[in-house]
């Protein structure tokens, strides 16, 4: 069910027990757990803070606490599943699910007492009505019922049998039209999964409700929106529209500042809105080093082509930067240069055929010295959460969850060096891909897969990481093609996961259309390809399917990984090939999330011959 | 030279960082006790002799000795002393059960002394440490019952007035369930983070299992 007034159903419930808050692996999800670990704090409330990157995560980590807690709060994970079904807890668990991933399960939807979502409900849900997805079975049990009150006489009795054929034969077609008609309602609703209002946005609006709002949760609502402005997992209307929220939010927590009496001291975290550049990172690196490593410029220069390199050079002389000051530190440019720089690159942009090059964000500056655009702390803690070198990845998570408070901004700059590096090697892979022709065409889609000697490769293994490398594929690869029936093609990219195992991760992108509603498909195929063609593959991350179901017969998976089998979610597909895999009723394949999913090696090539004939 | 063994065991202590105990020196200490009783002895016969022949040249040997006992016995007893005033920051520290490598430290003779428990002792009769240890961990404990109406109160707990109630902890190491105070418990999992009420965690934070998390 959905919460309506958040402060009294949720928090006044969850302020005298204790909590387990399960939270997921992403830039958001670490911004809302801060907000409301803040909120925790501030009252006194004890809760256990455990990270999760997947399902199996997710359960193991369930099983082991079930015993100790009755709340569960689950932050960006489990709104898109059958939580139920699932985790099977007990009667008196009670779940919060703050969770962006729509659509929302319809289990969810309608739990009375269990699953209870922390969602607002102005999002364009378009939940299903009851009456339409569930039936109730007493109308059918009267009416075997009344079959048993049947007497006396034959002849009587006999037209009543007739009566009584035509009344079930009536009963059983509508019961078969409801069926179809409720199919039909699922499929549209679950057909694309997308992303919702940010979880930190939500959280903060619960701080404000409750005036206990900071300007550090103000600042984590920023960032958590940021990260999916980053991500591409919300259309730009929704990005500018939430925007604009924040900033009146903003607004109110900054005007202390004409009021020079009471002015914010120094050290204070001073929160702006600015109307700056697109450019990644600009301000803690060189411009130059920059304008290349942003997908935006690089896909639109070509900059993996020599001719790519003329026309950046040609667009700093437009602009008027000499090359030697651009390709210093940008804190140690010209004063005289950086004054107008932002409005001067914007006109030249446009002149080269770059209309968006100002976005709209916000930064915030602690004291004199440190200053922050809110995508620099969403680039710096994905890199922290994904870098290869912590050891596993709650360790990962840690280092990310502490680069967000203030004190520790040592480690966010630590992340800033290691986003550099993952800009680097995003754009550099990029530009080797194009070069050597390594995107082909399938038919249905673009597919790509990155060897395992790459350099750099190991830095592609986490979703988030690839999801964003496929993604800037996409984008240099359309701007390079000139063939235009590619240009509206979806990606799939394979890189390698662990080499010892032998499993490769792979990424399914949609195509890249100017007015995208960020709608994705391609978990279902997914699904039904590695169903189809027998290949063990592993449906980890939250990034998937609603409609997924459990089927209790598996037997013991093979070592992909190291699993307890009784623990082994779903997404586990080792059945047996049946032989219309392919889609009954004429439905297309369903397209589904924004997918992830792991494969052993050798099944790969005739996964994809799976999914190039459910695609076209 | 006399009394190097005795400036032995001070600057063994001296040595130590502050807080530590090293192992108790027995040979040390017998050593000097040793010497002391050489001296002694041979001041005895000088000065029975001295008395009897009237010789006065034995004299400055005489009070020669004498400082020499004097500075052994000085040496001894604060050697002795220094060790008491760290087996005593030592309860303060690690609470009553001690940790089983800083008993072996201690020396642990008899158990069963008439001594009170003064901080003085003299070098011939040292009764064991860990027994000196007990009845100050008794002292201790009836001093701390006898305040703060019936249930007493215990001062060890605190030393620093505390900021907040509770303290957010991470977990560094797999621990297991860990009982909180109505009953339930928390399983103590690596990197899991949990906020817990400050007195229950502080001696696991000693331990190195919690790890404060300052934000």
């Amino acid at each position: 069910m959905f919460v309506s007034d958040f402060r009294k159903e949720f928090y006044e419930v969850v302020q005298s027990q204790r909590v387990l808050l399960f939270v997921a692996s992403d830039v958001d999800a670490l911004c809302a757990c801060k907000i409301l670990q803040a909120l925790f704090q501030c009252d006194h409330v004890q809760y256990t803070l455990v990270p999760v990157s997947g399902w199996q995560e997710l359960e193991t980590a369930f099983l082991e606490h079930k015993e100790q807690f009755r709340y569960f709060i689950l932050i960006n994970c489990g709104a898109n599943v059958d939580l139920l079904d699932i985790l099977q807890p007990d009667e008196e668990a009670v779940f919060f699910v703050c969770d962006t991933h729509r659509p929302v399960n319809v289990v969810n939807v309608y739990s009375d007492t269990q699953i209870r979502l922390l969602i607002k409900q102005d999002d364009d849900l378009e939940v299903p009505a009851y009456e339409d997805i569930f039936r109730d079975e007493e109308e059918d049990e009267e009416h075997s019922g009344n079959e048993g009150d049947e007497g006396s006489e034959p002849s009587e009795k006999r037209t009543r049998l007739e009566e009584e054929i035509a009344a079930q034969t009536l009963k059983r077609r509508q019961r078969r039209e409801w069926e179809a008609r409720r199919r039909d309602v699922l499929f549209d609703y679950e057909q694309y999964e997308y992303h919702g209002t940010s979880a930190a946005m939500v959280m903060f609006d619960l701080a404000w409700l409750m005036s206990k709002d900071l300007s550090d949760m103000l600042w984590w609502a920023i960032v958590g929106l940021t990260d999916q402005w980053v991500q591409d997992k919300i259309t730009q209307v929704k990005y500018v529209t939430d925007v604009g929220v924040l900033q009146r939010h903003v607004s109110r927590h900054s005007h202390r500042h004409e009021d020079e009496a009471h002015a914010l001291s120094v050290d204070c975290a001073r929160i702006s809105f600015e109307y700056d550049l697109r450019l990644a990172l600009y301000q803690h690196w060189s411009l130059h080093d920059s304008l290349c490593n942003t997908c935006y410029t690089a896909a639109r220069f070509k900059l993996w082509s020599l001719h790519g390199q003329k026309r950046l050079q040609e667009f700093l002389a437009d602009v008027g930067l000499p090359l030697k000051q651009v390709k210093q530190k940008f804190q140690s440019m010209d004063v005289s240069l950086k004054e107008n720089l932002r409005e001067m690159i914007e006109e030249s942009a446009n002149k080269f055929g770059m209309k968006d090059m100002r976005v709209q964000t916000f930064s915030v500056h602690f004291g004199f010295k440190h200053k922050f655009l809110a995508s620099d702390v969403v680039f710096a803690t994905m890199s922290l959460m994904e870098s290869p070198e912590h050891g596993s990845g709650t360790d990962s998570f840690t280092q990310a969850l502490d680069s967000l408070s203030r004190g520790n901004l040592d480690k966010l700059y630590h992340g800033l060096e290691l986003a550099k590096r993952q800009l680097r090697a995003t754009q550099q892979t990029i530009a080797s891909c194009l070069c050597t022709n390594l995107v082909v065409s399938q038919g249905p889609f673009l597919y790509c897969a990155l060897m395992e000697g790459t350099p750099d490769v190991a830095l592609f293994s986490k979703p988030a990481s690839l999801s964003l490398l496929s993604r800037h594929l996409l984008k240099s690869f359309v701007c390079s093609t000139k063939n235009r029936r590619c240009k509206l093609l979806p990606l799939v990219m394979a890189a390698p996961l662990s080499a010892e195992q032998g499993t490769v991760t792979m990424v399914g992108i949609p195509p890249e259309t100017d007015s995208s509603d960020r709608k994705n498909f391609f978990g279902r195929a997914f699904e039904k390809a590695a169903e189809g063609t027998n290949s063990r593959a592993l449906h980890n991350h939250f990034d998937l399917s609603a409609s997924w179901r459990r089927s209790p017969q598996q037997q013991p998976p093979p070592p992909i990984s190291d699993l307890r089998p009784e623990v082994v979610l779903a997404g586990w597909q080792d059945t047996p090939a049946s032989p219309g895999w392919g889609l009954q009723g004429g439905a297309a394949w369903l397209p589904h999330a924004q997918a992830v999913i792991e494969l052993k090696a050798e099944d790969r090539s005739k996964f994809l011959d799976a999914l190039v004939t459910l695609l076209s | 030279m006399f009394c190097e063994k005795a400036m032995e065991l001070v600057r063994e202590l001296h040595r130590a960082a502050e807080g530590r105990l090293p192992a108790f020196n027995e040979d040390g200490l017998r050593q000097v006790l040793e010497e002391m009783k050489a001296l002694y002895e041979q001041n005895q016969s000088d000065v029975n002799e001295a008395k009897s022949s009237g010789r006065g040249d034995l004299i400055p040997t005489i009070k020669f000795r004498h400082c020499s006992l004097l500075r052994n016995q000085r040496c001894t007893v604060a050697y002795l002393y220094d060790r008491l005033l760290r087996i005593r920051a030592l309860r303060w520290e690690y609470g009553s059960v001690l940790p089983s490598a800083l008993r072996f430290h201690m020396s642990a003779e008899e158990y069963n002394s008439e001594c009170q428990d003064s901080a003085f002792l003299g070098p011939e009769s040292h009764s064991g440490k860990m027994d000196w240890f007990n009845r100050y961990k008794k002292s201790l404990a009836t001093y701390m019952r006898s305040l703060g109406g019936d249930e007493g109160l215990d001062i060890t707990q605190d030393m620093k007035p505390p900021k907040s109630l509770y303290i957010e902890v991470r977990c560094l190491k797999d621990y297991g369930e860990f009982e909180v105070e109505d009953g339930t418990s928390v399983l103590l999992k690596k990197n899991s983070q949990h906020f817990l009420p400050r007195w229950k965690c502080e001696q696991l934070i000693r331990q190195g299992i919690l790890e404060h998390v300052l934000s």
